[in-house]
């Protein structure tokens, strides 16, 4: 573990909650509003974290445990993630299983801390979030096998990693697939349109916000944290594979990192505005859409 | 091996002793671990040499011997065995003068005797011997509450399974010794290799002789019904165990069969797949605990047979690392799936005999008067659903290990990579499944008035299972403890010498270790800094109602229920869910159906018997009716000779 990469990581989060932000600007700018500034969320989490808290009767200890545990794994997971384009502050063979069980945690986590409030609206909505992961987990490992097949390593420093910036110029074209694929996973699993609506105000059309219904003061701020920090993530993933960095000095590949970041943002926010969201029926075609994408990737790799 | 008979013995001993209760746990005990010490020796590198039992003996040398692959499976035995025998003791303790309770006990010890020679067994006699024992235990056992019918319905349909795959072990032996006498497996082994159809037979047959004992779809309809009737401790130990000595069988036949054709792991992993995905799907239409677990252990074996068809690939195409990472990786998930699901299983039998009902739609908010059940409860399904840093994320990350290394092959097995999406869709859909069974069962509300208000479980009951629950967390945490052993297994079953794998083992591990250990350290600083900055936070959190949307009194039937949670998936998969669905205006519920069980089998065994009953009429027993049928048969063989057919 280099000090380089952890201060990367901390870089990460500290900008994180800006990128959610950039996404709504970006479609309240093209919708004809001027939109809460690119900042907010950071005035949000401050106020959050100096309420009172309220608990429910019914909860337990797993309630208040659920953002916690899934803030935690996610701060974790991103220690896979080579932020410079080159070696992860932590990597293995096989650690993309990590990653994966890493964001199984934390889903496991707040979808548990839903159930113990023993509300419908929430039992409804942790219903909804483990059907769509049950698509978008299998759809994330058949986009690492694509990226395994191209890069030729099995660990994620390997895969976003020097490996695929040699493999950029003979499979390109699969990559692009793979990045296109992610980009609707990224969307997918932090409940973006067309799978949920993050602007939504009616508990039975809610996904992931009703998930939350009854956290609030600091632990919102956590939950809330936490979705921009998995936002990040899954934006360096996209970034990682549609801009290989591995030539670039540290400073400059990090800078390159939070611009892409941004262009990512931004084309979340151009979806939102020009797309509704699908019914809820359609979101497992949707990724399996996508799941069929890297499919295609893999594909047009195999000689 | 002298210290595994002595073990044995000890645990035979204590099902004689088992109207004494504290002489049974002491007896098994120490069985139990005088037995683990030479597995424990031998997973850690040492040899034990073989044991002949007389000089003289049916069908070749009778001889036992401990390998690591014996070893793996022995220490699995022992572990869950002796915690669902202790876990016993108090289970049955409110049915003593009621029924049978000294023999159930007797029998769980032949039961976990038969199993342990089973596995130490080294030639086709005393092996069927052990196994023959450990079905007519498992019968017994099952059939422990048989004045109910579906108790005696499941009870024939497991006896039914069972012997039709001893029968075909019989045939499997018969066609691999090839007329001579000598059924040791040292010389069955000698008979490699075969030839191609002889070859395919032994394999075939060896298949579904263990796949029937694993419950491999399609032969796991006795599986769900075997473990439903049985009692909690019972099915623990028949999922934790009894059924991995079809993997054992597998694995074994694998070592003695010597070159693996590739068709073979092509199958072996196909089987794997279906068995995995279905498994998991039918679980998540399951509203009764104990078949929702049985279906659980139908997903998890397909786990393991992902992990042996890609080792049987390795070796098919010559790829050693492949070969030895699938097989250690089905070792380990087979080890790990025995600690969480009897884990799993004898949580369940403490809310089960806390509350009286196997519903989960019935019960709800059970994590307030039973919690230590539920902590373990919890972590069993962390475990089961591969979540880090538990036990169940390390087998399945060496298997993924695995089918990843197998994507860069230059060869076929480059299309066995392809099951690591199988694998994530297990994965993904076991975590919706105990998010079910978790949040329905013991967190919320209670969602029916209960005839008995719950209560935490005897502690005879909660020490069996916290020990299993530390067990679990041991494994996850220190990876670096059991990959090395699980990577000797592999390359024991793949052929390979003992030292191969062992670098790339300690290489994976290491950091392995450190991102388990770092993760439980970073989840335990998160909840300190959590507590600590919410206390200092002051004000005293306040408690209120949970928000239901305005409404003012929520009641605990608009709890949600299993049956609506489970609804959108089974939705996608409803061609093959298995699953009826009662849909009206004001309620919505679930029932489901094993599609193998109910839509084949039973259909055709009514076929046949309904062919039988009119066959019936043929045989009245009147004289002058039988004179017919010899006249019509005469008549018959005349014109048939007349049409110009020829004499025999």
């Amino acid at each position: 573990m280099t000090p380089d990469g952890l201060v990367a990581v901390g870089l990460l989060g500290i900008v994180a909650p800006a990128i959610p932000g950039v996404a709504v600007k970006t479609k309240s700018l093209l919708t004809g509003r001027r939109g809460p500034p690119v900042l907010q969320l950071y005035a949000d989490l401050a106020k959050l974290v100096r309420k009172g808290r309220v608990y429910s009767r019914t909860t337990t200890v797993i309630f208040r445990a659920g953002p916690v545990v899934a803030l935690a794994a996610l701060i974790v997971a991103a220690l896979f993630l080579p932020l410079d384009g080159r070696a992860a502050p932590a990597r293995f063979a096989g650690d993309m299983v990590a990653f994966a069980g890493l964001l199984a945690l934390g889903r496991f986590a707040l979808v548990l801390a839903a159930m113990d409030t023993g509300s419908s609206f929430e039992g409804l909505g942790a219903s909804r979030e483990v059907t769509i992961a049950s698509f978008a987990e299998p759809t994330m490992f058949l986009c690492f096998i694509a990226l395994v097949l191209a890069a030729g390593d099995i660990s994620l420093s390997g895969i976003l990693g020097a490996p695929l910036a040699a493999a950029w110029p003979h499979a390109g074209a699969s990559l692009s697939l793979v990045g296109v694929s992610l980009f609707v996973l990224l969307l997918a699993e932090n409940s973006r349109v067309p799978v949920d609506d993050p602007g939504t105000h009616l508990e039975l059309t809610m996904i992931h916000e009703v998930i939350v219904l009854d956290h609030g003061g600091p632990d919102l701020a956590i939950i809330l944290y936490g979705g921009a920090f998995k936002l990040t993530l899954f934006g360096v993933l996209v970034v990682s594979v549609l801009v290989p960095r591995a030539g670039l000095s540290g400073p400059a590949a990090l800078a390159l990192l939070f611009a892409g970041l941004g262009a990512v943002a931004v084309a979340v926010g151009v979806v939102e505005s020009v797309m509704a969201r699908v019914r809820l029926v359609r979101v497992p075609q949707l990724l399996v859409g996508a799941a069929a994408l890297a499919l295609v990737a893999t594909i047009l790799q195999l000689r | 091996m002298t210290l595994v008979a002595v073990g044995l013995t000890l645990i035979l001993l204590a099902g004689l002793a088992a109207s004494r209760q504290a002489l049974f746990r002491v007896l098994l005990g120490a069985g139990c671990l005088t037995a683990a010490v030479p597995a424990l020796a031998v997973l850690a590198g040492e040899t034990v040499s073989d044991v002949r039992l007389a000089p003289t003996t049916p069908f070749g040398p009778w001889v036992f011997g401990l390998d690591a692959l014996s070893a793996v499976f022995l220490l699995a035995i022992l572990s869950v065995g002796s915690a669902c025998a202790f876990y016993g003791v108090t289970y049955l303790a409110a049915e003593r003068g009621r029924r049978a309770v000294g023999a159930a006990h007797l029998l769980l010890a032949v039961l976990v005797a038969s199993l342990a020679l089973a596995v130490v067994a080294r030639a086709a006699l005393p092996f069927l011997i052990a196994w023959e024992g450990m079905a007519v235990a498992a019968y017994l056992l099952v059939v422990f509450e048989h004045e109910r019918r579906e108790v005696r319905r499941a009870g024939m349909i497991y006896v039914i399974a069972t012997h039709v795959g001893t029968l075909l072990l019989f045939a499997m032996f018969a066609i691999w010794a090839g007329g001579t006498s000598d059924l040791s497996f040292r010389a069955l082994a000698a008979h490699a290799p075969f030839s191609a159809s002889r070859g395919g037979m032994i394999l075939a047959v060896a298949l579904i002789a263990f796949g029937l004992k694993a419950g491999v779809v399609p032969f796991h309809s006795w599986l769900p019904e075997a473990h439903a009737a049985a009692p909690a401790h019972v099915s623990a130990l028949m999922s934790g165990v009894v059924i991995k000595m079809g993997i054992y069988g597998l694995l074994r036949t694998a070592v003695l069969f010597g070159a693996l054709p590739p068709w073979w792991g092509w199958v072996v992993l196909a089987l794997g797949a279906l068995s995995g995905v279905l498994g998991v799907v039918w679980a998540l239409a399951q509203h009764d605990i104990k078949r929702l677990l049985a279906f659980h252990s139908v997903e998890n074996i397909g786990i393991i047979l992902l992990g042996i068809g890609a080792g049987v690939l390795g070796v098919a195409y010559g790829h050693p690392l492949i070969a030895v990472l699938g097989f250690a990786g089905a070792a380990l998930h087979t080890l790990n799936h025995a600690l969480f699901k009897s884990l799993l299983f004898l949580a369940a039998g403490a809310v089960i005999h806390a509350t009286g009902t196997r519903e989960i739609d019935r019960l709800g908010g059970l994590a307030r008067p039973m919690p230590a059940t539920t902590l373990a409860f919890l972590i069993g399904s962390a475990a089961i659903v591969g979540l880090p840093p538990l036990n169940g994320f390390v087998g399945e990350w060496v298997v993924y290990q695995a089918l990843l290394r197998g994507i860069s092959a230059s060869d076929a097995v480059q299309f066995a990579g392809l099951a690591i999406v199988v694998l994530a869709l297990i994965g993904a859909l076991a975590l919706a499944c105990f998010v079910k069974v978790v949040g329905v069962m013991y967190l919320g509300t209670p969602r029916h008035v209960l005839a008995i208000n719950p209560h935490e479980a005897a502690p005879g009951m909660i020490r069996p299972v916290v020990v299993l629950a530390a067990a679990c967390v041991l494994i996850g945490l220190v990876p670096i403890g059991v990959v090395p052993p699980a990577l000797r297994v592999g390359s024991l079953v793949a052929g390979l010498p003992a030292g191969t794998a062992d670098v790339i083992g300690t290489t994976a591990a290491g950091p392995a270790t450190v991102f388990t250990v770092g993760l439980a350290l970073s989840l335990a600083v998160a909840w300190g800094l959590y507590v600590g900055l919410s206390r200092r936070g002051g004000g005293r959190p306040m408690h209120a109602a949970t928000w239901g949307c305005g409404y003012p009194t929520p009641t605990p039937r608009m709890a949600y229920t299993a049956s609506s949670f489970a609804a959108p998936l089974l939705d996608v998969f409803r061609s093959f869910a298995g699953v009826r669905a009662h849909r009206t205006a004001q309620a919505f519920a679930t029932h489901a159906v094993d599609p193998v069980l109910d839509g084949v089998l039973v259909p055709t065994w009514r076929g046949i018997r309904g062919g039988a009953a009119w066959l019936r009429h043929t045989q009245r027993g009147g004289l002058s009716r039988y004179l017919l049928w010899v006249g019509a048969a005469v008549v018959a063989s005349l014109l048939y000779l007349l049409a110009g057919g020829r004499t025999p």
